[in-house]
């Protein structure tokens, strides 16, 4: 019996099959107050849409956030939000109840999403009793599955000085703009989401089934050990 | 953010950076933004159809064509950043060739349907992404040249001291916003005018109806002809007071890209002052320069105001006048030097024994120097009787000899092929000369049609002109005889194609023929000025310069009849190309040449450019389909 509830719960929803050139992603990126989801809180959510490799460039999503914690210096640096700038915003209920219109039935794509979707998850449940139930793929992952298959190509074979966003955006050539905003951010992992499709389809991940596989946030140091379990850092 | 990025793209190339800033804005935010690793084959040839049109951000596509039956791609285009594809499979629902990423390629996509409204409301647009002609945007183009060197600044700014009142035309049409499109439009036939102003009841202009509104918003969109022409005019319309600087209303018109301002006193109307004004006032500078080398009777005195002729070159384009204008002027300026030289020899050296005429030759004979190029010329006199042969050629020779040395003097310098008069075999009686041109006709080697390129654009400078007529019309009589020798114009015309392939990618420079850049002068104005050369030839016409000669060719029945509006469009804005870099070489300090780096032009630029040699092509593509039996 609980099985088949399980069953229910994960059954893939209209997003969750059909060819990775169809379908409908949502990019998104949070900046947070800090990184203990238990105190710290989200100050903006960001998102850029997608279907299949193409960037929608108008319908964005931007929304400032009345954080429930307090800004501290620390994230005031990254973020360059001062505490000011968002006091006059709509709190997280608001901003989260459009950003879920927002999302629909798309696939999330972000960069280390566990992050992100663990505040988002919070927010969530704490409004509607229920966390994301969308499909979820994380570029990092997708990254670390694709080393192994192309080990020709240059992106994937240089040293790295690190796996962050901006470290993955300079090896694809993927241009980062002056300043750190959430919307920023999710356009940089749209465009690397967007050079990682062709490269996936050529190692043959053409649908979602295998997208979501090789992308689940959860496989992210599994990926990138790879078959022979050697790590490739 | 993608928004804004978008926007500044757009902003920066043709024809989106006509358009107004919300209207740029709705279509950035339609646009969908795609990647294409190299080699990804982005439309297939008889695949599915384009569904959108576009624009490259970043990289290089290919553009090939596979003929049916045969196996052999031809390449057909490169296109790059700032330039589109997609728009003929949309439109003509026929996917008719390859486009393959030659470069990791960014595209901004605009959807059919965000093209469609765009295209319907911009008739400017649509007109430009269908390149039926290229008159708009090199008119653009001339005009955002001149807005660089305009916004240069300059203390020898000499035209622009003049207040816009003193140069308007006072005779503006002036109708009510009731008047009929069809009588505001006869009104401005018989006043000769390019706009009219619609004044409201108290005279002040609301609203300005110009040629161009005519033609894109009555003929082509099909506006009844009856309806009151406030339906169609512009407004608000561009004020300016009558003491306002021309310079003022130079900028202003280059900034709202307009071509007609409204002339005010107070609250009346004076006039319309339009673009053509400027450069009729423009024109007028280089009087006083002329003057002083009409002063001048000795070499000594006419040399150091041979060499200042240059710098009004400067002033000229600083204040953006048209090439032809410019170029218009050089050779003027250069033909009073030459016939100053000319009377100075005649007066040293004594009466000449003959009546005897001076030939300029090459571009100086098609009026088309630019800076100070070398001396190409001959001279021709009158058939001597016997006993004076002898006096007359030693005569010649010394007269040439000095005409050679003064001129180098005055700064031209001598032909390294000396094809000058001062080499005897150029400085002849007319019956030798007839004697030149009937060999090169009749047996057109290649050094023979070589000579005729130079010989044939001869132009009586100095002396008796009837022998130059004379010669001309032997030229004419003997063409329609030898076919043959047009067939060996034509192999010669269709060898030299412009470098399409060129604009692929900054790489084709680095390395091989493009090394150096590419020679504007062999690569793009030669294939034009042998185009107009060609058929002047064959329909026996008596003009030298490539300007004259194409107007004469309009509406006749050669197979460039209808394209002399292009055609001048694209020899006036490479040249205007040409005499930019020459200047800014020269102002450099650094030695001329005819070497044009594809970085140092903007995109509009490089788009007339490209448009220039497409056009270029195409003629050659005709010409080679007519004659066919000769070509090589």
């Amino acid at each position: 019996m609980f099985r088949w509830w399980r069953g229910i719960w994960s059954r893939p929803g209209p997003e969750s099959k059909g060819p990775t050139a169809e379908a409908s992603y949502v990019v998104l990126d949070t900046e947070l107050t800090g990184l203990d989801d238990r105190k710290d809180g989200i100050v903006s959510i960001g998102a850029v849409r997608m279907r299949g490799g193409r960037i929608a460039i108008g319908g964005t999503f931007h929304e400032l956030v009345n954080p429930s914690a307090v800004l501290d210096g620390r994230s005031v640096v990254i973020h360059g939000i001062m505490p000011s700038q968002v006091e006059a915003k709509p709190p997280i209920d608001q901003v989260l109840m459009t950003f879920m219109g927002y999302v629909g039935s798309a696939v999330l794509v972000g960069h280390c999403l566990s992050v992100d979707l663990a505040f988002l998850n919070r927010e969530a449940r704490r409004l509607t009793g229920k966390p994301f139930r969308n499909p979820v793929v994380d570029t990092l992952s997708l990254y670390g599955w694709l080393r192994h298959r192309f080990p020709d190509t240059q992106a994937f074979t240089a040293s790295l000085p690190g796996l962050s966003l901006f470290d993955l955006a300079h090896l694809f050539d993927v241009q980062v703009a002056e300043g750190h905003t959430a919307l920023g951010d999710a356009y940089i992992t749209a465009q690397l989401f967007q050079r990682f499709l062709p490269l996936l389809a050529e190692a043959g991940v053409r649908d979602l089934t295998g997208l979501l596989r090789v992308g689940d946030p959860e496989r992210q140091a599994e990926n990138f050990i790879g078959p022979g379990g050697q790590a490739h850092f | 953010m993608l928004i804004d990025d978008a926007v500044r793209f757009l902003s920066q190339i043709p024809p989106f950076q006509f358009l107004e800033g919300p209207t740029l804005r709705e279509v950035a935010q339609s646009l969908t933004m795609e990647f294409y690793p190299k080699g990804t084959v982005i439309l297939q040839q008889d695949g599915p159809v384009s569904e959108s049109l576009r624009i490259i951000q970043k990289g290089v596509v290919k553009i090939s064509i596979r003929p049916k039956g045969s196996g052999d791609e031809e390449v057909s285009d490169y296109r790059e950043r700032g330039e589109t594809f997609g728009l003929v499979s949309l439109m003509g629902g026929h996917q008719k060739t390859t486009i393959v990423a030659m470069q990791d390629t960014i595209c901004y996509l605009l959807s059919r349907e965000s093209l469609n409204d765009l295209m319907s409301s911009h008739p400017a647009l649509t007109e430009y992404l269908l390149q039926f002609h290229l008159t708009k945007y090199v008119d653009m183009t001339s005009r955002e040249i001149q807005g660089k060197s305009l916004l240069l600044g300059s203390s020898d700014r000499l035209l622009f001291t003049a207040k816009v009142g003193e140069i308007c035309r006072s005779a503006a049409t002036i109708v009510s916003p009731e008047a009929t499109i069809r009588e505001v439009a006869g009104r401005m036939a018989a006043d000769r005018q390019s706009a009219a102003l619609v004044a409201g009841p108290g005279g002040n202009p609301i609203g300005i109806v110009t040629d161009s509104d005519l033609r894109s918003k009555v003929v082509a969109l099909g506006h009844s002809i009856e309806a009151p022409v406030s339906q169609i005019m512009s407004h608000p319309v561009v004020k300016a007071d009558e003491h306002e600087a021309c310079f003022e209303v130079v900028l202003r018109m280059l900034q709202g890209n307009i071509h007609h301002v409204a002339v005010t006193r107070g609250d009346s109307l004076c006039g319309v002052i339009t673009n053509h004004d400027f450069m009729v006032l423009q024109g007028r500078s280089p009087l006083a320069f002329s003057e002083d080398i009409e002063r001048q009777t000795t070499l000594e005195g006419l040399a150091p105001v041979s060499q200042k002729a240059l710098t009004i070159i400067g002033a000229l384009l600083r204040e953006g006048a048209r090439a032809a204008n410019i170029i218009r002027i050089i050779s003027e300026l250069n033909d009073r030097i030459v016939r100053r030289v000319l009377e100075i020899a005649e007066r040293e050296l004594g009466p000449p024994p003959l009546p005897y005429c001076w030939l300029a030759l090459g571009s100086e004979g098609r009026k088309e120097q630019t800076f100070r190029t070398d001396q190409d010329n001959a001279l021709v006199y009158a058939d001597p009787p016997p006993d004076l042969r002898k006096e007359a050629a030693e005569y010649f020779a010394r007269f040439t000899a000095f005409m050679r040395n003064g001129l180098v003097s005055c700064g031209f310098e001598p032909c390294p092929a000396n094809c000058m008069a001062s080499n005897s075999e150029w400085c002849q009686p007319i019956s030798i000369w007839r004697g030149y041109f009937t060999d090169w006709i009749s047996a057109p080697t290649p050094k023979a049609v070589l000579n005729s390129q130079i010989f044939f654009d001869f132009r009586p400078l100095h002396g008796d002109e009837s022998l130059a007529w004379d010669l001309r019309e032997h030229l004419n009589r003997l063409i329609p005889d030898y076919p043959i020798f047009l067939g060996f114009l034509a192999n010669m015309l269709v060898k030299n194609r412009p470098p399409i392939g060129f604009f692929g990618s900054v790489a084709v420079e680095r390395s091989g023929e493009h090394k150096d850049g590419l020679n504007l002068k062999i690569k793009g104005v030669t294939p034009l000025v042998d185009i107009a050369r060609m058929f002047s030839l064959e329909q026996g016409v008596r003009h030298s310069s490539t300007m004259e000669r194409l107007e004469a060719l309009r509406g006749g029945s050669t197979l460039i009849a209808d394209l002399v509006d292009e055609l001048e469009y694209a020899f006036e804005f490479i040249s205007l190309l040409r005499i930019h870099h020459q200047y800014r070489q020269m102002e450099a300090g650094k030695p001329i040449d005819n070497f044009i780096h594809l970085e140092s032009l903007s995109h509009l630029e490089r788009q007339s450019l490209k448009n220039a040699f497409r056009l270029a092509l195409r003629v050659q593509d005709q010409v080679m389909e007519r004659y066919r039996s000769f070509i090589i």
